[in-house]
């Protein structure tokens, strides 16, 4: 229901006529630029933004550190591939909406012998037996394949950045899971928030020096997320 | 000799000496020029004598020295301001281009300190059109089992290759730091702007080794 209600509510924000292009590809002529990305949401993006560093700061980072003091490298990259794996199904559904059709073939291959051969997931055999590499797709990918607009800049509490669009997409690769259809609710916020919780801790262990960096390597951070996530999402699609 | 032989020796004459200086010009490619840099740069931080925590800063300014030649800092300077450039005194844009400079220095200062012996660095790709190069590259962290893209735009002034913008990760550095002075400058003033830079480079030399907020 919940996740409807989000959806909606997404469908509502892009139709209501955002414009906002993040194709950039060439670097643009020194003198064309006008203005900073627009950033309509800021007034809801900026606390949000700021939560996120609080939470970072004060939850992620104290556990992550824990986490990365008992656990060894080797099974935190190992604990990566496990959760990455479980991803099989929006990844084939959406190389499968691109038109795709070799890679979304490879994503099943790599689910099935990596799921067999690679303990549940934990090793990636595929890729140095057959070749087959993951294809990264969603469904905020998919979107913008179909030419549906970006909409504009948004930071999602505990998620971080995002576009109007990428965050109905990300609802939308929630739906696709099986989980939802064979699991009761309660069932279904453990699962999922559990994975995505052991998901998280184990990434920010795997990156320490996550924050740290952007923090440093920018004299305004929200400025620098907001267009290092912009560029970085605009040649996913590209790819 | 004849008026017409005369002339036809001066054109082979002349071609030839473009053509040589052309290929003068041209035989430091841009990936030879960055790899030449990147081994400079490597023989100083493998160095013994410049090895440990007090010869940090002798370290640094030897790296700087061997390849600050082979970017184009004014450019850089320049198009982080980009539309905000043209206002500026000849006096402030000198000074924009030093502050800036350092601010990049100090940076990533930090990422060096990350460098090890056995980082590989691999060429993947190289572009001409004309003026403008752009060159593709990897490094190559095999401990952590960890790669990132770095890809260098380069272009030509007086027969030379010159970088003007460095993509890690898919991000370009010239338009993150755009974007971020952009803001600042729409919300405050161009003084306001060299003020938050110096901050951050006192910032930057007090607390060389963590993040400065966090």
């Amino acid at each position: 229901m919940v996740v409807q209600l989000l959806f909606a509510l997404c469908l509502g924000l892009l139709s209501s006529g955002f414009s906002v292009s993040t194709a950039l590809a060439q670097p643009a002529p020194a003198d064309s630029v006008p203005e900073p990305t627009p950033d309509p949401l800021e007034g809801f993006n900026q606390p949000v933004f700021q939560l996120n560093l609080k939470l970072d700061q004060y939850v992620l980072r104290p556990i992550a550190t824990g986490y990365d003091a008992v656990m060894p490298d080797a099974v935190q990259r190992g604990v990566q591939r496990f959760l990455r794996n479980l991803g099989v199904v929006e990844r084939f559904a959406n190389n499968l909406f691109q038109g795709k059709f070799p890679r979304a073939g490879q994503e099943v291959g790599r689910f099935l012998v990596n799921t067999t051969l690679g303990g549940v997931g934990f090793v990636d055999v595929a890729d140095p037996l057959f070749g087959w590499k993951e294809s990264p797709e969603d469904f905020g990918q998919t979107l913008a394949v179909y030419g549906v607009d970006s909409g504009p800049y948004l930071v999602l509490p505990f998620y971080g950045p995002s576009t109007v669009r990428d965050t109905v997409g990300l609802v939308a690769d929630s739906a696709m899971n099986p989980m939802n259809y064979f699991l009761s609710t309660i069932q279904l916020l453990a699962v999922r928030g559990g994975t995505t919780v052991v998901g998280a801790v184990n990434y920010r262990s795997l990156n320490p020096e996550l924050f740290e960096d952007v923090d440093r390597y920018s004299v305004d951070l929200y400025g620098a997320v907001q267009d290092g996530y912009l560029q970085r999402r605009a040649k996913q699609i590209e790819e | 000799m004849t008026r017409l032989r005369l002339a036809f020796l001066s054109i082979v004459g002349i071609s030839a000496l473009a053509l040589s200086a052309q290929a003068w010009a041209a035989s430091g490619s841009p990936t030879e020029l960055i790899r030449a840099g990147i081994d400079r740069a490597r023989s100083v931080l493998d160095n013994p004598a410049y090895q440990g925590t007090d010869k940090r800063q002798q370290r640094l300014e030897k790296v700087k020295e061997s390849v600050i030649s082979i970017f184009d800092s004014q450019e850089i300077a320049k198009r982080t301001l980009g539309v905000y450039w043209k206002d500026r005194t000849e006096a402030e844009q000198k000074e924009f281009i030093e502050i800036f400079t350092a601010l990049v220095e100090k940076t990533y200062a930090s990422s060096l300190d990350r460098y090890r012996k056995d980082f590989q660095v691999v060429f993947d790709q190289e572009r001409i059109e004309g003026n403008d190069a752009e060159v593709d590259s990897r490094i190559i962290n095999p401990t952590q089992q960890k790669t990132f893209s770095l890809n260098y735009r380069l272009h030509q002034v007086n027969g030379k290759w010159l970088i003007y913008d460095v993509v890690i990760e898919n991000v370009s550095l010239v338009r993150n730091y755009r974007n971020q002075f952009y803001r600042i400058l729409g919300k405050k003033s161009y003084t306001d702007l060299v003020e938050t830079i110096r901050t951050k480079i006192q910032q930057l030399d007090t607390a060389p080794q963590t993040g400065t907020g966090l």
